[in-house]
């Protein structure tokens, strides 16, 4: 996959869908997730691979491990919220910092058994603290962390710490609305 | 509710306010970490496997410096680095250096702490912070997350161990072994904050 197949997130539907329509097909949308491989990630290759592939639609980036409890605990929150964007507007990437040797195998596996509609990359790094700089050098390397990118690839919002459905929706809201 | 029935605009209004109603209240602020150079507060806490409370200011009146690890039974990154706690605990020891843990996890309570720490040989007090109190006072974020004091308590460093938990053989930044042989040397911490990386601490 490209890296501008970044996006997973579900269509809203039209004005002219019937809006139980559009609850199905945010279901079924849902449930479509499936467990690719990882894809590796250079510090050095954020901005190009990552930010660069929003095409201009608001970007969330989300960093976060498997081994980070409140990191499990908000991905439902963070599928639920970007449902309620178009893919027009909104492109949604997680990206991974387990460690090279069990990322690959523990990555596909959590994101299938959550049905997360998202592609995730795995920081590929000797050093955390390499990653998270050249990522933000204001993240005090805290996961979850969140990066809102606006359409502009400026960064529109920074969420640090475990974020509900309706924070993440507001921060997406607040980017997305500002064309 | 007549959700199919309902107008796009209508519907759309009714999103709203629904997400508004539902809008979790701002996070709350994130105390203010110590700085470098600063005096670090002074904590009063039980060890994790009974007796009498440990104060760090006792702590300090014996030392050359101390270290205070936030620590954690769990978490992986954490566990990756008990050896080396562990080993440089008792070498340090050795320069007049006192080594301290805290865990501050609410999921992680005294006894499975006191177990934790004699299982990897901790010969240094292992102290449980109930209600993470001393955490908060310190902005602690993450296990493992290091600070090293002077005998007065100031804040000579802060961060984590090295850039490694899963590959203690092949260590190349030894950042808490630099800024504690640049202490007892007398001269300055070459790299005085390095980033800690980690798993949150389980607050209450």
């Amino acid at each position: 996959m490209s890296p501008s197949r970044i996006s997973a997130c579900a269509r809203r539907g039209t004005a002219r869908l019937p809006a139980a329509l559009v609850l199905a097909a945010l279901v079924l949308a849902g449930a479509s997730a499936s467990a690719e491989p990882v894809k590796h990630l250079k510090p050095e290759d954020y901005s190009s691979r990552i930010v660069a592939g929003r095409k201009g639609r608001v970007l969330v980036v989300n960093f976060w491990a498997t081994w980070c409890e409140p990191c499990r605990e908000e991905m439902p929150s963070l599928v639920a919220a970007a449902k309620k964007f178009p893919a027009r507007d909104l492109a949604v990437v997680l990206v991974s910092l387990d460690s090279q040797k069990t990322g690959p195998a523990q990555v596909p596996k959590f994101l299938k058994a959550q049905k997360v509609p998202f592609v995730s990359w795995l920081a590929r790094t000797r050093d955390p603290q390499d990653f998270i700089d050249a990522v933000d050098p204001n993240w005090d390397g805290s996961l979850p962390y969140t990066l809102l990118y606006g359409r502009d690839g400026k960064v529109a919002a920074r969420l640090s710490g475990l974020q509900t459905e309706a924070s993440f929706t507001e921060a997406i809201r607040k980017a997305v609305g500002a064309r | 509710m007549k959700l199919p029935g309902l107008a796009p605009a209508a519907f759309a209004t009714f999103a709203t306010v629904l997400t508004l109603g539902l809008a979790a209240p701002a996070p709350a602020q994130k105390p203010e970490a110590p700085k470098i150079g600063a005096v670090a507060p002074d904590f009063t806490l039980p060890p994790a496997a009974g007796g009498a409370p440990v104060a760090l200011k006792d702590l300090l009146a014996k030392s050359k410096a101390v270290v205070v690890i936030f620590d954690a039974t769990k978490c992986p990154y954490a566990k990756g680095y008990k050896e080396r706690v562990a080993t440089m605990g008792k070498e340090y020891a050795g320069k007049g250096v006192t080594f301290v843990t805290i865990n501050s996890n609410k999921t992680e309570p005294a006894a499975e702490v006191a177990e934790d720490a004699k299982k990897h040989g901790f010969a240094f007090p292992v102290l449980k912070d109930e209600g993470n109190k001393v955490a908060d006072l310190y902005a602690a974020q993450k296990t493992p997350e290091i600070y090293v004091l002077d005998p007065k308590g100031t804040l000579l460093y802060r961060g984590r161990i090295d850039e490694t938990h899963e590959d203690p053989k092949n260590v190349k930044s030894p950042d808490l072994r630099n800024a504690l042989e640049a202490i007892l040397a007398g001269k300055p911490v070459p790299a005085a904050e390095t980033k800690a990386f980690g798993c949150s601490i389980k607050r209450v």
